[in-house]
């Protein structure tokens, strides 16, 4: 992949640059071959040289981060921070804007565990496998939360706000404090951390005054170099209620039997209601039931459901405590699901002292989701959607009907799940296409905008979206005429007046980047 | 604060070996381990797909023995079919090379 450069900088600008970097980093941590920009772009995109690096330079220390940040600002060279850059179905490790210099902060992996109350500081370099091992090879009793793709970082997934499984998987909500180079190469600590030395940084969120935490997640005010987060401390049981539902319609009652759970507290993890594709994506190719193109019929999908004994949505509940009160909750709720409509219900119990098995609930970290690449055949790939909705079964099945409605219309199979938050109902939706056919590559970016569109006009907004699709969903933010844009706007340009941390991201651009906006 | 513990460390089993001074060579297993076990061992992603095109007892990387060196190298970095491709700043040239070696000596491997 040949050099792309950023709007305004020049070839020499560039390679000025990167001889900084390497006096810093040293020479073999400044990745600009074309090999290296190759490694550095989206594997599942639709378009891949539409974000198109620049190279990337990969420091292993704080003070390093903080001598590139002041060398991007030098020569006005757009840095593009990722954790460990397996952002899939969002983006990967590339950047907004193209000819970005990507900042690859994989080889800070520093670790800090306090036991007793339950914490970890981790470096963003730190991979759910890397802290899932160090624990388990240190006897610690904390348990970690972990994505569908665990193969990236656990500060990179709590930065764009990711979900895991067990009822630590709302990670954005576990961080507690942050050490950040700011775009000027200054380095503030949040929370109890702007105290030097406190022994609360990861114990008390808020600090004295505004609290930041929030202000680094899914924005480009910053580069994160330290992030703490709670654990969970290994339950003395853990109750799994698994359910297959027959319809589709079942979708609406279910979400509001578990809303009302989620809301009283007697649920702690966040269900994720999937229909039958979910598994068959993982475990087969489409060509394995069907080979024509158009919609699975029906006596397809029953076939696929056959064979993994599965519903036409399936939902996994956990319940993590001590063993007598899960049993109590467990009871409470597998009735008044039983008593609110048909299903049937699988249970299990695991108990502290056996061993855990290889399981996301227990946070065992996993790749296989990802196999889900290959339901088209070939080199197939996915993006995103994710709007977020008040927990409400009519409305669930609106949403349902109207999306499942879209994919058939554009041919693609409808991959969905309702996941129940506290408050509110994240609707994911895996949009599954064949890179290598322009013809539905062009439907799948169609379809996406025909589905943010429909999403817009019943006030739902999405939670987190892919590169390309950043400056459409920020536009859809847009009360008092997109006021939010203007203070993020402003924001960025008093803390980085260079426009020098992931401009684009999240739809927040700087002064000098006006053409770029989509 | 009496009882705190706060463990420090690094991650990975292989960190020992990549921060390895350069005359003492890579410990090629220790690396496979740390950067491509989580996906070529038993439930990866990469042991998932390579059994939908070889046989299941083979689809593990550790259990070929037609593999060379410079196939694995190009393999994970250029990319091939649905693995993502590895940049150096998540493996270095040399540490590929010494996980290529480490596959492709099937002699010395245990299984
Ligand atoms: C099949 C499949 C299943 C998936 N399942 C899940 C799932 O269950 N839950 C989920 O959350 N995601 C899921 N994903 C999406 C994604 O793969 C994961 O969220 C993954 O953890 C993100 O990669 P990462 O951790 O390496 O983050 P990174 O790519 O490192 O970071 C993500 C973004 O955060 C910002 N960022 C990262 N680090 C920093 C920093 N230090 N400072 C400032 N900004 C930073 C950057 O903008 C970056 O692009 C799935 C993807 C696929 C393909
Ligand atoms: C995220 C998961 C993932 C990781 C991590 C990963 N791989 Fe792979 N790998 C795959 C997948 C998937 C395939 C099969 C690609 C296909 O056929 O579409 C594969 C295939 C391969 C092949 C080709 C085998 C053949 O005979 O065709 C080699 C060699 C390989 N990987 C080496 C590595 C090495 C070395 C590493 C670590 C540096 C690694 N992989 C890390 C997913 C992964």
């Amino acid at each position: 992949m040949k050099l792309s450069l950023p709007p305004g900088v020049s070839a020499a600008a560039m390679s000025a640059a990167f001889t900084d970097f390497a006096s810093v980093v040293g020479a073999q941590w400044v990745l600009a071959t074309d090999e290296d920009r190759q490694t550095y772009t989206d594997h599942f995109a639709l378009d891949e040289s539409r974000h198109a690096p620049a190279g990337a330079v990969v420091p292993s220390s704080v003070d390093e981060v903080r001598e590139v940040v002041r060398i991007a600002n030098k020569h006005r060279i757009p840095l593009w921070p990722i954790s460990r850059g397996k952002n899939f179905g969002y983006g990967g490790a590339a950047p907004r804007l193209k000819g970005s210099v990507v900042l690859d902060l994989s080889r800070m992996k520093k670790i800090e565990v306090d036991v007793e109350n339950g914490t970890v500081l981790v470096e963003p370099g730190v991979g759910f496998y890397d802290l899932h091992d160090y624990l388990r090879k240190n006897n610690i009793p904390l348990w970690i939360s972990v994505p569908g793709n665990s193969w990236g970082s656990v500060a990179g997934n709590a930065l764009d706000r990711g979900v895991g499984y067990t009822s630590y998987g709302d990670h954005t909500s576990k961080v507690c404090g942050l050490e950040v180079v700011l775009p000027d190469g200054d380095l503030v600590r949040t929370g109890m951390g702007a105290m030097d030395g406190a022994p609360t940084w990861q114990l008390y969120r808020y600090g004295f005054g505004p609290a930041w935490d929030q202000m680094f997640v899914q924005s480009n005010f910053g580069v994160v170099t330290k992030l703490g987060l709670w654990l969970m401390p290994e339950p003395e049981s853990v109750y799994a209620i698994d359910m297959e539902l027959d319809k589709p319609e079942d979708l609406g009652w279910m979400v509001d039997v578990l809303a009302e759970f989620r809301r009283d507290g007697t649920l702690q993890q966040a269900p994720s209601i999937g229909n039958w594709l979910r598994a068959a994506a993982v475990l087969t190719k489409r060509s394995d039931w069907y080979d024509k193109p158009g919609l699975l019929p029906d006596s397809v999908i029953n076939a696929i459901r056959q064979r993994f004994g599965i519903g036409w949505w399936s939902a996994s509940l956990r319940l993590y405590g001590y063993r007598d009160v899960n049993r109590a909750y467990a009871d409470v709720i597998t009735k008044r699901i039983s008593a609110a409509g048909k299903v049937e219900i699988k249970t299990k119990e695991w108990e502290r002292g056996t061993p855990v098995p290889p399981d996301p609930f227990m946070g065992y970290p996993i790749t296989f989701p990802l196999q889900n690449a290959n339901w088209y055949g070939g080199r197939a790939a996915h993006v995103g959607f994710s709007p977020v909705l008040p927990p409400r079964g009519d409305l669930a099945m609106e949403q349902f009907r109207r999306t499942h409605a879209i994919y058939t219309r554009y041919g693609f199979d409808y991959h969905a799940s309702f996941a129940m938050g506290e408050r509110h109902l994240t609707n994911v939706n895996q949009v599954l296409f064949d890179k290598d056919s322009p013809e539905m590559v062009k439907q799948a970016n169609a379809m996406f905008i025909e589905l943010v569109d429909d999403a817009t006009r019943h006030r739902y907004g999405e939670y987190r979206t892919h590169l390309d699709y950043m400056d459409l969903v920020a536009s859809t933010y847009d009360f008092n005429d997109h006021a939010l844009r203007r203070l993020n706007e402003k924001v960025k340009a008093a803390l980085d007046p260079n426009g020098i941390i992931a401009p684009g991201k999240n739809g927040i651009w700087s002064p000098g980047y006006e053409g770029e906006r989509a | 604060m009496k009882k705190l513990i706060a463990l420090v460390g690094l991650a990975g089993a292989a960190c020992a070996a990549v921060a390895a001074p350069d005359n003492v060579p890579l410990d090629g297993r220790a690396l496979f381990e740390e950067k491509c076990a989580m996906c070529h061992r038993d439930m990866g992603m990469g042991t998932g797909l390579l059994q939908r095109r070889m046989d299941a007892n083979i689809a593990r990387l550790e259990n070929r023995t037609d593999l060379t060196s410079e196939f694995v190298v190009m393999a994970a970095r250029i990319g091939i079919g649905n693995m993502p491709r590895i940049p150096r700043g998540e493996a270095s040239d040399a540490e590929l090379r010494a996980i290529g070696d480490y596959l492709a000596d099937s002699a010395t491997r245990a299984p």
